[in-house]
């Protein structure tokens, strides 16, 4: 008799007031965001982005003292779990890292225009960035597609904020407003997905959706032919523009070239994660949701997935969410190696620093859909296992490395937006150079932004701390070992290997297309790593034809010096962050993925459910 | 002292170059002189405390029974998700390669003396980090410590090339590492299915190289056409890798560049280390795991080295560079290595590992001896050098030294392993392969034997024109020859003299080459002392892939007698392309 797997986790409900407890950290960042909205009409230019600090600091305080994530946690519209808390700690570490690094771009920007012509509005700024990592924050705990996309909001509008404010000449107008029209683009779509897996599951509860898209529903299915594939295309197509990928790459290139280096630091960071949290949220529904029978009622809970496995031979079981999933990874496979290879390549063409490095931050997003591909590919694998009545045995599954596609994910992520932020914060800190070598008397020529891969020339001479910043951070996005970029990539290309392992690799198969996909990710790497050295090669290779100099203001250089610290500490000792991302991406995965391997370690358990 | 740990031992070994790059930064304000005597002191050290190592693991009951030695394992990552563990030891393949690293940094560390004069600190710091990555390389007995080392040695060489090279040093820099990085993430991809496959079919995860070893020959990858020719399609990959490494002749085009441009120290290290990695790479994973595969490459691997040979040897005859000469002959020596390696006969794979030694004693200290040309007279050109004999004896007494080495002078070293590797390909030619590929091994072998000749005659040739005759360069300075006949070691009262007037060896020179010199003689007279502690583990990494050979052949002699000998290799190679996506 196929067996019925036991749940891992046990689900909590919580009371509301203990909502607000939980929520606390994202409660803050608001409340701090509205105090400095307030206190910037009395005090001056600095204190905004150090409010912003403190803010993201009382926050950090008080997710620390929250629950680690074993249990699950649901409590209405919020879940946290490992998952939730891992994008937590994320966002507040980014979000503290990225305000020093806009702290500097402020006195960039103070400092290179006439004194006294500041428009001052550095709190306004900061307020909003404290807002957006709220938003980030809520989309990572959001157990409701309200909620869900009320944080996405959160996380767009005061990015079109800091884009318009920052910058006031015509590069800087054409950044916004085109960030700004295809943004409003995206969200539209991702909306539109939301209605049509509203139309599938009838609630807004993820959780709901996610139990009925595993149903063995008859009508459900006629639904889900329909509305499925239009749900995940424009679901896909919502995130793509968060994460930079293709088809949604092309503003990257502009955007980032026309704004300030401080927010192209943001712009190649937060919406990646929110894109990723997106994703990974939304690929849960196809595994059974988040919280599987808690949560939701009874009559779906008898239907669920679990309950229903008992029925071999039924092959309707799980259908509606084998077509979802495989969909999802078919879809994102291809925008996978579509991305990496377009990023990569166009990145090759450039010669300005900072579309450079857009397109490298296009490249990694497709790294990362790799990863959102094989969690995709893993749960249709496990479906497929289950609905055939075939649970594979012990031997097969048992020795897996674990890592499965959304955990590489995470991990991914985390190396890549503490090596993005390190490059940015650098360029930040460097913040200006002179045209040319001016040791002379005379009027001091004007100074001129860090723009293309040149101005880097000869910083090892000029700049030798900031230099090998860099260098490590390049070094580490290109994926060298043995630094963390690395570690990313080796479990991305396991993870991808891993997939359908028994299977033979014949055309047109589950496991060949990943087996390629692990391929181009490799043969990726080796065209990235041109262009990466290009960006070594000038600071180091060549000679200081203009001065570069450091009035980016300190806080840049000190974001700059703790993304090398995390960094290497990655590198010697990568324990934690992987424990953590795998922890994180399991519980994403969680339900079928542990069933299947579960299901033999209790061959007799009593929770079988006869419908 | 026998109670301190080997494995303690090992560790200390390659922690201590970092060290001393550590104390060499620190001493960076202190001066250049500072800098290279902290250096020369840590390389030092180094190489005694691997001296040392080597001396206690031939005592150790682990050397006769050909087990690791020195084995010391520090769990890194997670345990239990990925167990890549700080797995380190030396066994017989790997001993002399991790001495000859030790050595050879030494020699690198010594001939940068005076060459290096700008960003000194720089210089030595990534000598002695390439040095750790060297002999973590061969220390490394987990595939992904090894994979790390194996591309983490790119990242201090790219520099050296890029800051301290010659005039096309960043093209050339930036070339060699794209060219390996291409390489070697493909062979990185086949080292996880290895890993993979062992998993699946062990049930647990592992990245120790023995335990996988052992896995692949209970488990073998399938070599056929329901696996997808999985076997081959990994073999492939990790040729990708390593081959470029070797370099095995299509893909050799980033070492002449390389090479001419990289600095003294770099070249030296290039050369005498980082191209062994190759081989190494051969003998550790694709003989020893992958037989099958290996059984039906290896005729062809054994026909590209001899390719590798006759075509380096051809190319470094028309050169007019003498750095890119020797740069060619690298390609030409390796040859030797790659057809030993696939001649699959004991004596021509321990000729092989044996000439992996050579190469790298004689190269180092012929591009060791061209840099000092080059600092003395500011050209490498052939042409332009002449009569170098008249004002630098000493120098030409260890040039020559160098050049009989490499072109196989009975007595010394190079004589040896050619010989092992030629004697082991005609064994194979005469009796070991089946009728139909007889002649071809046996033309192949001959072609090898000419490429001896060639080898001498391109050597000899240069020697002759850059050494004797009349002097062509146009000397610096008037007082050539007030200095140039002394003892080398007579260098006090050279200390002040401009450095063209000095024109002979300085003492840290002579210091460099000694060394290599002794070893030079130490293989040629008695090479047993070297072939000895290695045979039990060069043995039982080729013996699968050997038989699996030798029943290929017999099959072919029963079953495709009247076939063209090229057909079902080359139906297979395809066919395993075609499966791979």
């Amino acid at each position: 008799m196929p067996p019925m797997p036991p749940m891992i986790t046990m689900p909590l409900m919580t009371t509301s007031l203990e909502t607000f407890a939980l929520l606390s950290p994202e409660i803050t960042l608001v409340a701090a965001a509205i105090l400095v909205f307030v206190a910037g009409a009395f005090a001056g230019f600095r204190s905004g982005w150090l409010g912003a600090v403190l803010g993201i600091a009382a926050a950090m305080a008080l997710a620390g003292g929250q629950p680690d994530g074993g249990a699950t946690l649901i409590s209405g519209t919020i879940t946290i779990d490992g998952f939730s808390i891992y994008i937590r700690w994320m966002v507040l570490v980014l979000g503290g890292l990225l305000a020093l690094v806009q702290a500097g771009d402020v006195f960039a920007s103070a400092s290179s225009r006439s004194g006294g012509s500041w428009r001052g509005s550095t709190c306004e700024e900061a307020g909003t960035f404290l807002l957006l990592l709220a938003g980030l924050s809520l989309t990572g705990v959001a157990n409701d597609m309200v909620l869900l996309f009320v944080g996405l909001e959160l996380v767009s509008i005061p990015t079109y904020i800091l884009l318009a404010l920052k910058r006031t000449d015509a590069h800087g107008q054409e950044a916004a407003l085109k960030y700004f029209f295809l943004s409003l683009v995206a969200s539209a779509l991702f909306l539109y997905a939301l209605v049509c897996l509203y139309g599938i599951g009838g609630s807004t509860s993820l959780a709901v959706i996610g139990q009925r898209l595993c149903s063995t529903d008859e009508q459900l299915m006629g639904m889900a032919t329909v509305l499925l594939p239009v749900a995940l295309g424009m679901a896909m197509a919502g995130a793509a523009f968060r994460l930079a990928a293709v088809p949604m790459h092309f503003y990257a290139p502009d955007v980032y070239e026309g704004t300030s280096p401080g927010n192209a630091a943001l712009l190649a960071t937060l919406p990646k994660v929110a894109g990723i949290v997106v994703l990974l949220r939304l690929l849960a529904l196809g595994l059974g949701g988040q919280a599987i029978s808690m949560a939701a009622p009874p009559s779906l809970g008898s239907a669920s997935l679990a309950g229903s496995a008992p029925l071999a031979g039924s092959a309707s079981l799980g259908e509606a969410a084998l077509t979802y999933l495989t969909l999802f990874w078919q879809l994102s496979a291809v925008l996978a190696a579509l991305t990496m290879t377009v990023g990569n390549v166009m990145a090759l063409l450039q010669t300005n620093l900072r579309r450079l490095l857009a397109c490298s931050s296009i490249a990694h997003a497709g790294y990362l859909l790799l990863g959102v591909a094989v969690a995709a590919a893993s749960g249709a694998a496990c479906v497929d296992t289950l609905g055939n009545g075939s649970i594979q045995t012990a031997s097969d599954t048992s020795w897996t490395l674990g890592l499965g596609g959304a955990s590489a994910t995470l991990f991914y992520l985390s190396t890549y937006v503490l090596a993005t932020v390190g490059i940015f914060a650098a360029l930040t800190y460097l913040g200006h150079r002179w045209p040319e070598w001016s040791s002379g008397s005379g009027p001091r020529p004007l100074r001129q932004e860090i723009t293309s891969v040149e101005d880097l020339d000869g910083l090892s001479g000029t700049n030798p701390v900031a230099a090998c910043g860099i260098a490590i951070f390049v070094l580490s996005l290109a994926g060298i070992p043995p630094l963390p970029g690395f570690w990313g990539k080796l479990s991305l290309a396991i993870a991808a290997m891993e997939v359908d392992w028994n299977a033979r690799i014949a055309w047109g198969s589950r496991r060949a297309a990943f087996v390629s996909l692990a391929v181009i990710l490799v043969l990726n790497a080796a065209i990235a790593a041109a262009y990466y050295l290009r960006i070594i090669a000038a600071i180091y290779f060549r000679s200081a034809k203009r001065g570069v100099q450091a009035d980016g203001g300190i806080s840049a250089g000190v974001a700059m010096l703790v993304c090398m610290a995390l960094v290497l500490m990655a590198t010697l000792s990568p324990r934690g962050l992987f424990a953590s991302a795998s922890q994180a991406g399991s519980v994403v995965s969680r339900n079928i993925l542990s069933d299947s391997v579960g299901s033999d370690s209790f061959p007799a358990s009593p929770h079988t459910v006869a419908p | 002292m026998n109670g301190f740990p080997p494995g303690t031992h090992l560790l200390l070994v390659i922690a201590t170059p970092l060290v001393g790059g550590i104390v060499a930064w620190v001493l960076g304000a202190r001066g250049r002189h500072a800098v290279r005597q902290s250096a020369a002191v840590t390389a030092i050290f180094t190489l005694a405390g691997a001296g040392w190592l080597i001396v206690r693991s031939l005592q150790s009951p682990e050397a006769a029974s050909g087990e690791p030695y020195a084995v010391i394992e520090v769990p890194w990552l997670v345990d239990g998700i990925f167990d890549v563990r700080l797995s380190l030891g030396l066994d017989g393949l790997s001993l002399w390669l991790f001495g000859l690293s030790a050595l050879l940094s030494l020699t690198a560390v010594l001939v940068s003396w005076e060459a290096i004069k700008e960003r000194t600190v720089g210089f030595y710091v990534l000598l002695l980090v390439l040095e750790a990555a060297m002999l973590g390389v061969f220390a490394a007995r987990d595939v992904i410590l090894f994979y790390v080392f194996f591309e983490f040695t790119l990242v201090p060489l790219f520099f050296l090339i890029g800051i301290w090279g010659h005039e096309e040093r960043r093209k050339a820099a930036v070339k060699f590492f794209l060219y390996t990085l291409a390489g070697s993430v493909l062979a990185f991809l086949g080292l996880l299915t290895i890993v993979l496959w062992h998993a699946s079919h062990a049930g647990t995860v592992t990245f120790d190289i023995d335990t996988l070893t052992a896995g692949m020959a209970a488990h073998p990858l399938p070599m056929n056409a329901e696996g997808g020719w999985l076997q081959m399609v990994v073999f492939l990959a990790l040729f990708a890798g390593f081959a470029v490494k070797v370099p095995i002749v299509p893909f050799h085009t980033w070492l002449p560049l390389a090479h001419v441009e990289a600095p003294t120290g770099g070249s030296v290290d290039l050369a005498g280390v980082l191209l062994k990695i190759g081989i190494y790479g051969f003998l550790r994973f694709s003989l020893p795991m992958l037989p099958d595969a290996t059984a039906v490459a290896a005729p062809w691997l054994f026909g590209l080295g001899v390719v590798g040979i006759l075509y380096g040897a051809l190319v470094a005859l028309v050169q007019t560079d003498l750095k890119r000469l020797i740069a060619y002959s690298s390609v030409s020596h390796m040859g030797y290595c790659v057809m030993g390696l696939f001649a699959l006969e004991a004596v021509s794979v321990e000729g092989a590992t044996l000439q992996l030694i050579n190469h790298g004693l004689s190269s180092a200290g012929l591009f060791a001896l061209v840099g000092m040309i080059y600092e003395r007279f500011h050209t490498r050109s052939i042409p332009n050098l002449g009569g170098i004999a008249a004002r630098a004896p000493w120098l030409t007494v260890f040039f020559m030294l160098f050049t009989f080495s490499s072109i196989g002078l009975p007595g010394l070293n190079g004589f040896v392993g050619e010989f092992m590797v030629l004697a082991g390909s005609f064994q194979r030619a005469w009796s070991g392969v089946s009728t139909a590929y007889g002649p071809a091994y046996l033309t192949m072998s001959v072609a090898a034997v000419v490429g001896v000749v060639l080898g001498a005659w391109y050597m000899l040739w240069a020697v002759e024109r850059v050494f004797f005759g009349g002097s062509r360069e146009p000397p610096k300075s008037a007082s050539q020859h007030s200095h140039g006949a002394g003892r080398p070691d007579d260098h006090g009262h050279d200390a002040d003299a401009p450095p063209d007037d000095a024109c002979d060896l300085k003492w840290y020179e002579t210091l460099a080459l000694v060394p290599l010199v002794v070893f030079v003689f130490w293989i040629g007279v008695v090479p047993a002392t070297f072939l000895e502690p290695s045979a039990t583990a060069v043995r039982k990494s080729f013996r699968a892939s050997a038989e699996a050979f030798d029943l290929r052949m017999h099959m072919d002699v029963s079953e495709h007698r009247t076939l063209n000998p090229s057909t079902p290799h080359a139906r297979n190679t395809k066919a395993s392309v075609v499966h791979l996506p």
